[in-house]
């Protein structure tokens, strides 16, 4: 109770020292979680996060909160189960509510080939122990009243994948917790301090420029989401990532009426309503590439236009505010964790695409032991950075792609 | 007029929006506010407060303030338990010292603690509840102009004179009823401009849209402009309004100033009490007391006093200590004095309305003057007229203005911020607008910013000492003000498209299958039966031993003709086609340039430069600008044509379809003259046609394509030609099941996004010497070079058949899926194709599959299941 009445800093300020062990570029989720598993399990902490903006003002700050496992791969599904199991504990762990409500999450297939395509998640997600099956407009009706389940509509819900552990949380909260809990345990948070080129020469990054100065470190790491390709090119490391704006809008309050995440593949659309009542809802990524931050009207119309199909009676309610961030898309929807083949110091957790708030705890655990140990957890391996090279990749594209 | 509020009747005068026809019945309190349920009364009576939402004919979140009266609606009030005047949930006031701000981040801090407390947090959210009504009819509209004037106060009215003299097409966007801006209500700030007016609605190169409002400026000058009712069966209409200069003559809005007990009922904006008096000859209140200064003050107070009410001396902001009151205002207290009053008007900050303007991209600086952050840095396409440039304002009060903090000093009232929140939370280290912004939640209420920004970066300003420059306002986004999904969303349409045989299919009584926006037929009931399984294995056997005929309009048909289509094609596909003779037809894929597969289909060359390919259903429209994206800047002569909707197209096959389609054309029809993949034109049953011998179903047969028109007489004329021979049309679901026997692929089931043809066992179709084609970096390497996963068919044990999708597994572990499985009669056991490990890719290799929970054995085969030599394909 204390502390719900003292108002302590969150976190301090810091000039910034000339050398660190670990320096993280992007103070997202993922760079944060990074920060604090190097600090917490491995006892690094001269880590200094690197970010340009306010904390948060990337993807961070600007997406859905969607939390769920119940992906396609048996690569995929333990790395994003252990995430939703640290996504848990969190609450817990940091002292500080991250509102995660575990409200269920249901993918919605309008068509055959779209159940047949859930049902391959729902049996590799049982062989894999994660809670998650295929249900139908029966049991659809019973959870989600307010959805259209009539067979009549436009398109008719065939079926729902529905994982009871999925849900949403806030996402600010866990950017302002983990920042808390890296603050006291020794991280320096470096807001407004943006990487502007790194020096490499032996096949090491030997320093990093930045509009604060400069600095060295044993270790840097890109946790930069929508700006990872640029970034790692200051490193002289190429990815083949492309970076596409994704859009989400929000709606005023109603009253609670919607108790789960509804996702459907095929309308391209999620919608989720918050404990303030207000509706969220998602877009798939814009078509074209880009790196702004302006919200097109064509992409409201659509997210209004399958919002509709759902739930036809919310035709009265109102948009208040649309947003996009900008997202980096690997060709295989899979992210990119690992150190770079080249560069021996300079490590990666980038490629996160739309899908990668619910991963970073998980990402940031396996990561900083891979950083401080030097060995990569076994989770880790599949999205190694060579795959590419090697013509491995991995299999999620078929599920991710709109299903945040 | 008479509407209903809570159940009882109100009348209304014309002119009366909701909101003046209840004030004048005496009605004060109109919502209860977000957290502390606290009563709130009309604020700004212009429509961009939270005060006076409420729900209307069903809609919720409705601002009443700015909706007109009319006969018969049904109004009521929402977020508050029973009512208006005694909500019970107002008691969470008394508990706020454990409601600071962030209060919940900090008090459940276990997973388990919050997940028991959040039923009851998100029962009390929310303002209006859910309508149940699904109807609402919207429009969309599309308009360009040379110049759009947003705003028709006078700077606006005469910025579209002057565009329209000078010769521009000019529209006029104003959200009022009538033209005229705030001297429709300021009366005392300068001549009415009805002559502007007149001259406005009178010119023939402006058109006026009045109370239409434009809630986003967007890449290129697109405005996005909302008409309520443009006409009976209308609710709303969105015009995307275009236009080559946008003029923003917005003006401003009036903001709230920070005192104690500022959210009263009673305490209004002077704009409010202006427009009450004015716009609806309602003095606001018996007893007023006025805070402001300067002439503005002076303007407002002689309004109340002509209106008939009893005025105090105007009290400065910098006096005022606080209003007090139960829920209504009882009196102010300033300079040490009570002032007892009904009402207190309160001259507040004047805020340029230039949300459109820093969303195309202009700056917003401070002007201490003025008190107001100006617009500047404009796009050339965009020009600002009148106070919303800040011309002509002077501050109301100071700023940034020392800060008391107060539990009861509300910053933003829409979710119930006050200023010693927005203390608590600075000192906390959200110190940036931004952060701040999203803590507190200030800012992200249904005002969307406009009672609270500017005090919010105040008291952020004076916290830190940064300023209110540094300071800087948040981002502003559109829509602004909020639009409806169903105005967004326009008219709902659901095309529908019907194949030309749609009618045969009908009479025959089609079971239908949805394809997109296609139907098709799914099997066909017969007097016998209806059950699917019967009737589709009844079409099966057909088709295995007589002859059967099926629909295959949908597929995407077009033409690609001229000197290079041979190159382009060659570049676009996989295989080769500059080398295909003309009559002859091959199987085409086309990938990626990750070597992914992402359509296939058959190419037909029907002359030298005339080639015919048909694609998958749903792909048809990819592939066309797939097509003519690689044709672009080639400068290559090649013309592509969609002739999918110009023909329709049937398959009829079988070992007796020889002998049916003989009776109906003259073609020599022999195996040796008309070969496997061999094309001809011809006609069939006197109709011009092209005739493919393809066999997706793996007997001998034709894909017939005829003009849509002729459809009809031709499938009419093939069942007649087929009737001694046992013939029978067949639907998709039999034709998923003969092509399943054949272990031919369909693209999109059986594959996925990060299929290669080679996995899909296709190795045939790239051909890895050619000079170039898309995807052949990635194909270059061997057929057989690592490979995720291969395409192998099964033969399950026992009767039961996997579902599509069931897993494929190795001593219990997921090791694949299957992708397409169906009960084989040929085989006489359930067959699938199923992607396996590699090692798993040998004939005879056993799997598991997964059927309801439990593992069952499957033989891989990697033959097709049915004549895997092809035999009576190529007879
Ligand atoms: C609209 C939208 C909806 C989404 N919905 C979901 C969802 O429902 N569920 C889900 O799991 N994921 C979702 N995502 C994706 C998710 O938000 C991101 O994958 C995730 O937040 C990435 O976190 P991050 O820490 O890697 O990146 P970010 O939060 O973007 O952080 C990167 C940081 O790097 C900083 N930076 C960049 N360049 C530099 C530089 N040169 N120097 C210093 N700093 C720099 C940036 O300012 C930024 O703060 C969504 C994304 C968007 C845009
Ligand atoms: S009083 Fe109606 S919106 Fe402010």
């Amino acid at each position: 109770m204390d502390e719900l009445f003292q108002s302590r800093r969150m976190w301090r300020r810091h000039e910034l020292k000339p050398h660190y062990d670990v320096a993280i570029v992007g103070a997202g989720v993922h760079g944060l979680a990074t920060a604090y598993y190097l600090a917490k399990e491995h006892g690094v902490r001269k880590v200094a996060l690197l970010e340009k903006g306010y904390l948060g003002c990337g993807s961070s700050g600007r997406n859905t909160a969607i939390l769920r496992s119940n992906y396609r791969t048996v690569e995929g599904i333990p790395f994003y189960e252990l995430s939703l199991k640290l996504y848990e504990q969190m609450s817990a762990e940091l002292g500080w509510n991250v509102l995660f409500s575990q409200c269920g999450h249901l993918t919605l297939a309008h068509n055959d080939s779209g159940v047949a395509g859930l049902r391959v998640r729902a049996e590799n997600n049982q062989l894999l122990g994660v809670d998650s099956r295929i249900i139908y407009p029966a049991e659809i009706r019973r959870l989600v009243p307010a959805l259209d389940v009539s067979s009549g509509a436009h398109w008719p819900i065939l079926a729902a994948l529905y994982h009871p552990p999925g849900g949403i949380i806030r996402h600010d909260a866990v950017v302002w917790g983990y920042a808390r809990a890296c603050d006291a345990l020794g991280v320096e948070i470096h807001p407004f301090t943006e990487v502007t080129g790194m020096e490499t020469a032996r096949g090491r990054v030997e320093r990093v420029r930045t509009t604060r100065g400069d600095l060295a470190a044993g270790a840097v790491v890109n946790c930069t989401a929508g700006w990872a390709s640029t970034v790692s090119q200051m490193a002289g490391v190429p990815l083949p990532i492309v970076t596409h704006p994704l859009q989400a809008c929000v709606t005023e309050p109603l009253k609670p009426f919607l108790h789960h995440v509804i996702v459907s593949a095929t309308l391209h659309v999620y919608v989720n309503q918050t404990d303030k009542g207000e509706l969220v809802i998602g877009a798939e990524i814009d078509p074209y590439q880009s790196y702004s931050f302006r919200g097109t009207l064509p992409t409201l119309e659509q997210m209004a236009t399958y919002t509709l199909e759902l739930f036809p009676q919310l035709h009265g309610l109102r948009v208040l505010r649309q947003w996009a961030g900008v997202c980096d898309i690997t060709p295989d929807f899979a992210p990119i964790i690992g150190r770079a083949e080249d560069v021996v110091n300079f490590y990666m957790d980038v490629g996160w695409g739309t899908y990668g708030f619910k991963a970073a705890p998980g990402s940031g655990k396996l990561l900083a032991a891979l950083i401080a140990t030097g060995r990569a957890p076994e989770l880790l391996e599949p999205f190694a950075p060579g795959r590419f090279r090697q013509g491995r990749l991995v299999g999620e594209k078929a599920a991710a792609a709109v299903s945040h | 007029m008479r509407f209903e509020f809570n159940g009882t009747p109100v009348e209304a005068r014309p002119g009366d929006t909701v909101a003046s026809a209840l004030y004048r019945a005496g009605q004060r309190v109109f919502s209860r506010s977000f957290k502390y349920h606290r009563p709130r009364g009309l604020l700004c009576g212009a429509g961009k407060c939270p005060n006076c939402l409420m729900q209307v004919d069903g809609v919720p979140n409705v601002r009443v303030c700015v909706t007109p009266a009319r006969d018969g609606l049904v109004v009521r009030h929402q977020h508050a338990y029973p009512s208006l005047d005694f909500d019970w949930l107002s008691l969470a006031q008394r508990f706020d010292a454990f409601l600071p701000v962030g209060w919940y981040y900090k008090t459940f801090r276990s997973h388990a603690l919050w997940r028991a407390a959040e039923p009851f947090i998100r029962r009390a959210a929310g303002l209006g509840v859910v309508p149940a009504d699904p109807a609402g009819e919207y429009e969309h509209a599309f308009r360009q102009a040379d110049v759009a004037v947003i705003g028709g106060g006078p700077s606006g009215l005469e910025a579209a004179l002057a565009h329209a003299g000078a010769g521009s097409e000019v529209v006029l966007v104003d959200d009022q009823p009538e033209l005229g801006g705030h001297r429709r209500y300021r009366k005392r700030a300068g001549p009415e401009p009805t002559d502007l007016i007149a001259r406005v609605r009178s010119h023939p190169a402006i058109s006026v849209l009045a109370g239409a409002y434009c809630f986003g400026l967007y890449e290129g000058n697109l405005l996005g402009v909302v008409q309520p009712a443009p006409h009976a069966r209308c609710r709303e209409r969105l015009l995307h309004l275009r236009a080559a200069h946008v003029v923003v003559a917005t003006g401003v809005y009036e903001a709230p100033l920070l005192f104690p007990n500022n959210d009263l009922v009673g305490v209004m904006l002077s704009t409010a009490a202006q427009r009450l008096i004015h716009l609806h000859g309602l003095p606001p209140g018996k007893r007023a007391a006025v805070i402001g200064r300067g002439v503005r003050a002076e303007e407002v107070l002689a309004d109340l006093r002509s209106a008939g009410v009893e005025t105090h001396l105007l009290i400065a902001p910098e006096e005022v200590e606080r209003a007090e009151g139960a829920a209504s205002v009882s009196a102010l207290r300033a300079r040490g004095e009570r002032f007892p009053c009904d009402v207190v008007v309160v001259c507040g900050h004047l805020v340029p309305d230039a949300g459109l303007l820093s969303q195309a991209g202009a700056r917003l600086d401070w002007n201490a003057q003025v008190g107001a952050f100006c617009p500047a840095g404009l796009p050339p396409t965009m020009s600002a007229a009148g106070e919303v440039t800040g011309a002509g304002l002077s501050a109301a009060a100071p700023l940034p203005a020392p800060v008391a903090p107060h539990k009861r000093a509300f910053v933003c009232v829409c979710t119930d911020a006050t200023t010693q929140d927005l203390c608590d939370a600075l000192g906390e280290g959200f110190d940036h607008m931004e952060t701040l912004k999203r803590y507190t939640t200030t800012t992200m209420g249904p005002c969307q910013g406009r009672m609270c920004q500017l005090n919010a970066i105040a008291v952020c300003a004076r916290q830190t000492g940064r300023g209110m420059q540094e300071t800087g306002v948040t981002t502003s986004r559109p829509p602004n003000p909020g639009v409806t999904l169903g105005a967004l969303a326009g008219p709902r349409h659901h095309p529908i498209r019907r194949t030309p045989l749609h009618h045969q299919h009908a009479d025959r009584g089609a079971v239908w299958l949805d394809m997109g926006e296609w139907k098709r037929p799914r099997y066909y009931r017969t007097a016998a039966s209806s059950d699917e399984t019967t009737c589709v294995r009844a079409e099966y056997a057909a088709v295995r031993q007589r002859v059967g005929l099926i629909d295959v309009s949908t597929l995407g048909k077009l033409e690609v003709r001229g000197r290079d289509a041979g190159r382009l094609l060659d570049k676009v596909y996989t295989h080769r086609f500059s080398d295909l003779a003309v009559g002859r037809a091959r199987y085409a894929t086309l990938c990626d340039d990750h070597g992914i597969l992402l359509d296939d289909g058959t190419i037909s060359r029907l002359a030298e430069d005339r080639y015919f390919l048909t694609t998958t259903t749903g792909n048809l429209d990819f592939v066309e600008q797939w097509l003519l994206w690689w044709l672009a800047g080639t400068g290559q002569h090649v013309h592509i044509a969609n002739v999918t909707g110009g023909l329709a197209a049937v398959n009829l096959a079988g070992p007796l379809a020889r002998d049916t389609l003989r009776k109906l054309t003259a073609l020599d029809l022999g195996s040796q003259a008309f070969s496997y993949m061999a094309c001809r034109q011809a006609e069939v049953a006197g109709i011009p046609a092209i005739l493919l011998r393809i066999g997706f179903v793996g007997e001998t047969g034709w894909e017939i394509h005829v003009p849509a028109e002729c459809g009809p007489d031709l499938w009419d004329a093939l069942l007649d030609a087929g009737r001694e021979f046992g013939i029978r049309p067949f639907g998709v679901e039999a034709q998923r099941l003969l092509r399943l026997e054949k272990k031919h692929v369909i693209i999109g089931v059986d594959t996925d996004a990060l299929t290669t043809p080679y996995e899909a066992g296709l190795n045939w179709v790239v051909r890895r010497e050619k000079e170039d084609f898309i995807g052949r970096h990635a194909l270059s390497g061997s057929p057989r070079s690592p490979r995720r996963e291969s395409l192998v068919g099964l033969v399950v044990e026992g009767e039961q058949t996997p579902e599509d999708g069931s897993a494929v597994m190795i001593n219990g572990r997921p090791a694949g899926r299957v992708t397409s499985a169906r009960f084989s009669p040929h085989v006489g056991a359930p067959i699938a194709l199923a992607w396996a490990p590699e090692a798993k890719a040998v004939e005879g290799a056993r799997v598991e599959v997964r059927i309801r929970g439990r593992a069952v054995t499957a033989r891989v085969t990697l033959e097709a299941f049915y004549d895997p030599e092809g035999a009576r394909l190529r007879a």
